[in-house]
């Protein structure tokens, strides 16, 4: 599972392998078909229209599986361009990266991997046209780069897109994050690059990459934050625009290539680092639910609107979490410890278009977020979190030196929880096996909650496995899959060395 | 028939009745927004320019169809 990741945040290994992946598909000319199936598509069918969102997810996503392919590394995700920290100091710009700006004069850009005499731009005929060039800020119309409170500001709109479907309309996400309304996002990305940006053959430019990779993911938010809220037009738009049209040069393989194709990123393997502030949760402005505790009132003020809580769970148990009232909620539950990370979401499991979730929680502090089925509504209901029983689940226990125990994770998010016993100071091992990519969490001596080691793939295969000195005690095991929407089967063993 | 001509960054641009562009003698397709008084061009499409001149400037300075930078 390739992590798209914040580019300024990238180890100089990750700039390495990236761009050393970069310069290998120019070498074979495996960049350049990309410069051109950009500039020579037609530019209404994927700019100035509904299918500019999916026509650039598709194609970034290409593009990820060719660095993949010609780096040897099926988790090399492509970087994101964060423009209120991707000013021309931040360090996604220097050297191991991409570069910086161009001379003043001729705005050729002379340092980085991508400099000029090592990097030719190719023209939309496919000749060579020079080098790179880029002018940071120099853009009448682009001398700023987007900030934070205008990306929030895009983040709030709805519908997905609206007739005339072009860039005049106003009341549009993907018009304004485009950027023909409202604060202009992505066009002010290639603008505030200027040079090579500009034209149709702007990803001559890898920085084109990470501009729209950070569309795709504000676009992927976007979708978190209005579920309900679909791609349109679902038909009668222009042909090509349409929910299952195909769109304009998009290869048919190895998926089709309408916009139905491309709208879950969870389908298409891709995720990202981090989210901005009110999407999924942001435990700073969450309400805190007791458990078993009295009900606690909420309302949903304004359409679109998402109320946050958080509740801490102490021991392993069973927890139900439920709204009651008039109004028709959804919830979402995450964690634990992170509120990006999504368990479950239920729409009607409690009375009256009431939303219930049951689940069974290792310790931790859990995120629920609750919003209302129908966008353009309003309503109040009312939230309270119990334990189903008063008489903790066991939790699975491991022998020490015995035979592995067989598990599965059923669910996507699914964590399972095992215990063992340490009866003496020593090395132990604990380790999963089978074809699931597993991730361990180990806590201990003695606690639920106090972390010890993580580990991902040190085992055989993409399996997990910690060798670790402990004391005396007893230590808990939490294992989820490495990907928000993997399942399988695995066995876990533990092993103390002699 | 009104003309007008110009060499910018030694590329020659020439508007006939203030609808027909050319540069370096090709015709140069253009779009005329009437709600917002801007022309724009398939070559860039990030962008609309408030007179045609000016839209056949930025074609000849910022696209790599008709010029290109020396290193």
């Amino acid at each position: 599972m390739a992590i798209r990741k914040d580019a300024n945040t990238l180890t100089t290994s990750e700039r390495q392998e990236l761009t050393s992946a970069i310069l290998e598909l120019k070498r074979r000319g495996i960049y350049d078909q990309f410069v051109l199936r950009h500039a020579n598509a037609n530019m209404r069918a994927i700019h100035r229209s509904p299918a500019f969102l999916p026509w650039h997810r598709r194609y970034l996503w290409d593009f990820e599986r060719e660095l993949q392919r010609v780096s040897g590394n099926p988790d090399l995700g492509l970087p994101y361009w964060n423009w209120p920290e991707g000013g021309s100091g931040a360090s996604m710009w220097d050297d191991d990266l991409l570069g910086g700006d161009g001379h003043p004069v001729s705005q050729v850009v002379s340092s980085g991997p991508f400099r000029s005499g090592q990097w030719t731009v190719i023209n939309s005929s496919g000749q060579p046209a020079g080098p790179l060039t880029r002018a940071f800020g120099r853009e009448s119309w682009a001398t700023e780069l987007p900030a934070l409170q205008e990306i929030l500001d895009v983040l709030s709109i709805t519908p997905y897109d609206a007739a005339p479907w072009n860039e005049s309309v106003t009341q549009s996400f993907r018009n304004q994050l485009e950027g023909f309304r409202g604060p202009n996002l992505h066009n002010r990305g290639h603008g505030w690059v200027g040079g090579s940006m500009l034209p149709m053959t702007s990803p001559n430019d890898p920085v084109f990459f990470m501009n729209h990779c950070m569309v795709d993911k504000i676009w992927h938010e976007w979708q978190i934050r209005f579920p309900r809220q679909g791609y349109l037009p679902a038909s009668g738009g222009p042909f090509g625009q349409n929910l299952n049209d195909p769109m304009d040069s998009t290869p048919a393989t190895p998926i089709d290539r309408r916009p139905i194709d491309v709208l879950l990123s969870s389908n298409l393997n891709i995720e990202y680092d981090a989210v901005f502030p009110g999407t999924g949760q942001d435990q700073n402005q969450t309400v805190e639910l007791s458990t078993n505790g009295t009900l606690v009132d909420g309302n949903i003020s304004s359409t679109g609107e998402i109320d946050l809580y958080h509740f801490d769970v102490t021991d392993f148990n069973t927890y139900v979490a439920e709204t009651s009232g008039a109004s028709d909620t959804v919830m979402t539950l995450f964690g634990p410890d992170d509120h990006t990370l999504q368990i479950a979401l239920n729409d009607d499991g409690g009375e009256n278009f009431n939303s219930r979730i049951s689940q069974s929680l290792p310790a931790g502090r859990y995120f629920i977020s609750i919003r209302l089925f129908d966008n353009s509504a309003t309503g109040s209901y009312q939230i309270r979190v119990n334990t189903e029983s008063s008489d903790n689940p066991v939790i699975p226990q491991l022998e020490v030196n015995g035979p592995a125990t067989d598990a599965e994770i059923t669910n996507p998010r699914e964590i399972d929880l095992f215990r063992f016993s340490a009866q003496s100071s020593g090395v132990y091992s604990i380790e999963t096996s089978g074809s699931t990519d597993t991730f361990m969490t180990v806590f201990g001596p003695d606690s639920e909650t106090l972390q010890i080691a993580t580990d991902d793939d040190s085992g055989f295969l993409r399996n997990a496995r910690l060798q670790l000195q402990l004391q005396p005690g007893e230590y808990f095991v939490r294992i989820r899959h490495y990907s928000n929407t993997g399942t399988g089967a695995y066995q876990i063993q533990v092993s103390q060395s002699n | 028939m009104s003309s007008t001509t110009e060499t910018y960054q030694n590329c020659e641009i020439r508007i006939n009745n203030n609808n027909e562009l050319f540069i370096n003698g090709k015709r140069i397709d253009y779009e005329f927004d009437f709600d917002s008084n801007k022309w724009l061009s398939k070559y860039l499409p990030y962008h609309d320019y408030d007179s045609l001149l000016e839209l056949a400037r930025a074609i000849v300075r910022d696209t790599v169809e008709f010029t290109h930078v020396d290193p």
